[in-house]
């Protein structure tokens, strides 16, 4: 388990005891910024590479997540999904559970939320509200609840039965929308909207910023009270850094873990849910484009940290939002946001430190006692060449 | 097939999906400017397997955890083609430039004339039986070549198999590339075989399908090509279902939660065998 989370790169408790050398500490922003600054320039090259402005592109997607008012409330409406979603994920990182099913709590606090606010027309809204947003929370917590039991009792691998449960949420969504709850004289696969006064208000005119932002600010705070000061949070740390530390100073290994996954499901849920209520106003058949695993990328780019998860929550809600403006003004395809957001999950997880070594000495790699070849981290003429050529220039290989 | 040799190398291989798209696109691409489709099967193949050792190296060398790069390399090569279609080819959805050529349906003689059979066994293109061949031969691979053994062992257990002298990042690099292959070669298959053309959706989470398969059969060949056939028979039934009554997304359901269920039934047994050892030893 403690491995799982050194390879995410979520610093856990421990490591933060060992101050850093002034060197590390200087590097460390960079290194944060690395994934996404690689992303912008692999964007860059794919925007260029098929004969467009790379650089206007990226001003014209500034302007339009953050050139004024209605701009900015829009970026923060779209961060609030991928917010509470990071932190989802980021609590089960920390602990360290790879919980990558909040996608399919979401659909299920999505789909609890929807039902609360077409069958209970009759009682008055903030109430509607109040029983909507607990029950999503709920549902999603109750989801989260059976992977969780499966690896408490009996050590299922989480990762892949969460991210299996997933596509089974999805589909079960669907199929309770399109069997049951289908909207009426509606070709769609839509429920029926919501009461209307069950709608969260905006708070600014022409925009559907909601109270749900301000929720997830304090849902935000509440991470980082739970791991910076409560007792239950040091728990899960130490579950996550080390088990059998863990259990040696008495914390329930069992207990830890379903307590991390329903708080990942609770959080999950009320993500669909604020979702519904706040944007969509009705259940739409495979609504979320993703917001779960975006919460991956946003857990893994802010390393765990609250303002981390903050901010590269907001970067997404940026990009999402600016990335629908300039498919409506230009051509360019909203998928280039997915480009993006694949290769900051994949350099987020990517030690960059260790590709020079790599390249150069093959220090991470091994090399068979019985069989010598030449060392193989990059293919053999590779790793050959550029021996040669750094030994040639100053000897330094070895 | 190929996600089981990964997996008997210790890699789960969620990108199996990334990978069987960029096959078909590449042996779209390739048959049509060349005519040949054969040539086209061969280029998905080194697409798949290129990607496969990329994917690899991010795991083995640069400790990317798999899961994570996988779901990553999911979502980049779905907004890639996405991007890619409208943007160089002009088109939204569907590619099918001129001059592609499909592979050509092989009769066996004798066989075709079995009543019943016939149409079973014969008739398919070049790579079906090409998958059908693979299942023993991945079984011989695994189970009595010294570099099948070395590999599973790998897979059970890295540090002894390290211990023991196994290059066991080389071989899960491997297993990674043949995993590629095999995915490049089914993409081939779903875009000169079944159909000519390319869409971005059309293997339509087959490559999850496959993660089922090798789950079910425990990642043991014979078992797995069992799955398969299982899963697809589910597949087509599933049209026919859709229409009589029965969910299309319930029988689309299956898969995953046969997933679940055989990692739990594993694990299960797994840890009933290790507290019954636990009382042997108290006792």
């Amino acid at each position: 388990m403690s491995q799982v989370t050194a390879e995410t790169g979520i610093p856990v408790a421990g490591q933060e005891t060992i101050a850093p050398s002034r060197g590390l500490q200087l590097l460390r922003p960079l290194q944060l910024a690395g994934p996404f600054v690689v992303a912008l320039i692999v964007g860059a090259i794919v925007l260029a590479a098929s004969g467009r402005d790379a650089a206007g592109t990226y001003w014209l997607l500034l302007q339009q997540s953050l050139g004024g008012p209605t701009e900015i409330a829009n970026t923060l409406v779209a961060a609030t999904p991928v917010l509470l979603t990071g932190l989802a994920t980021a609590i089960a990182f920390r602990s360290g559970m790879f919980n990558v099913g909040v996608e399919g709590s979401l659909y299920v606090g999505a789909f609890a939320a929807a039902w609360a606010g077409f069958t209970l027309t009759r009682l008055p809204g903030p109430i509607v509200i109040l029983v909507a947003v607990v029950l999503a929370g709920l549902a999603g917590a109750v989801w989260a609840l059976i992977p969780g039991i499966l690896r408490a009792q009996w050590r299922v691998d989480e990762v892949v039965t969460t991210l299996m449960l997933n596509y089974v949420a999805i589909l079960l969504t669907s199929w309770l929308v399109n069997y049951f709850f289908l909207a009426p004289d509606i070709a769609n696969s839509m429920s029926p909207l919501i009461a209307s006064d069950a709608r969260l208000a905006p708070l600014l005119p022409r925009s559907q910023l909601t109270i749900a932002f301000l929720l997830a600010l304090v849902v935000t705070l509440l991470y980082a009270y739970l791991f910076n000061r409560a007792t239950i949070g040091y728990q899960l740390r130490m579950t996550g850094l080390n088990p059998r530390f863990a259990r040696a100073v008495g914390i329930n290994l069992g207990r830890s873990i379903i307590v991390v996954f329903l708080l990942s499901g609770l959080i999950g849920g009320f993500a669909g849910g604020l979702q519904i209520l706040g944007v969509n106003y009705r259940f739409i058949d495979h609504f979320s484009p993703g917001y779960g695993f975006t919460g991956i990328a946003v857990a893994l780019l802010g390393r765990g940290h609250p303002a981390g998860i903050l901010l590269s929550a907001l970067f997404f809600g940026a990009l999402s939002n600016g990335g629908a403006m300039i498919q409506l003004f230009s051509d360019i395809p909203l998928d280039l946001i997915n480009i993006l957001q694949g290769v900051v999950m994949i350099f987020a997880v990517i030690e960059l430190s260790r590709l020079p070594a790599c390249l150069t000495r093959c220090s991470g790699c091994w090399r068979p006692p019985r069989r010598p070849r030449p060392p193989s981290c990059s293919p053999p003429w590779v790793a050959w060449s550029t021996a040669r050529v750094a030994s040639s220039i100053s000897g330094w290989n070895r | 097939m190929g996600g089981l040799v990964n997996r008997q190398g210790g890699i789960v291989n969620i990108g199996l999906e990334p990978m069987m798209l960029v096959g078909a696109f590449t042996a779209v691409v390739v048959s049509a400017q060349s005519g040949n489709p054969f040539l086209g099967v061969l280029a998905a193949t080194v697409a798949g397997a290129l990607l496969g050792l990329l994917f690899s190296w991010s795991i083995t060398r640069l400790g990317a955890n798999e899961i994570v790069a996988g779901l990553g390399l999911n979502l980049l090569v779905l907004g890639f083609f996405g991007y890619l279609l409208p943007t160089a080819f002009k088109i939204e959805g569907t590619l099918l430039p001129a001059g592609l050529v499909g592979l050509p349906k092989v009769e066996i003689p004798l066989v075709n004339q079995i009543p019943g059979l016939g149409p079973i066994l014969s008739g398919h293109d070049i790579l079906t039986y090409l998958s059908w061949l693979s299942v023993p031969l991945v079984s011989v691979f695994l189970y009595r070549t010294p570099l099948g053994i070395e590999l599973r062992a790998t897979g059970a257990n890295e540090e002894a198999a390290r211990a023991a002298g196994v290059p066991t990042l080389r071989l899960r690099d491997f297993s990674t590339v043949v995993a590629g292959a095999f995915s490049g070669l089914a993409g081939a298959q779903l875009s000169l075989g079944v159909v000519t053309l390319f869409n971005k959706q059309m293997t339509g989470g087959r490559g999850f399908i496959a993660l089922a398969a090798f789950y079910f059969g425990d990642a043991r060949p014979a078992l797995t090509a069992l799955g398969a056939v299982i899963f697809g028979v589910f597949e087509a039934a599933g049209f026919r279902l859709g229409s009589s009554g029965v969910p299309s997304q319930l029988v689309q359901m299956l898969p995953y939660l046969v997933v679940v269920i055989s990692l739990t039934l594993v694990a299960v047994r797994r840890e009933l065998r290790v507290r019954e050892r636990a009382r042997a030893a108290a006792a």
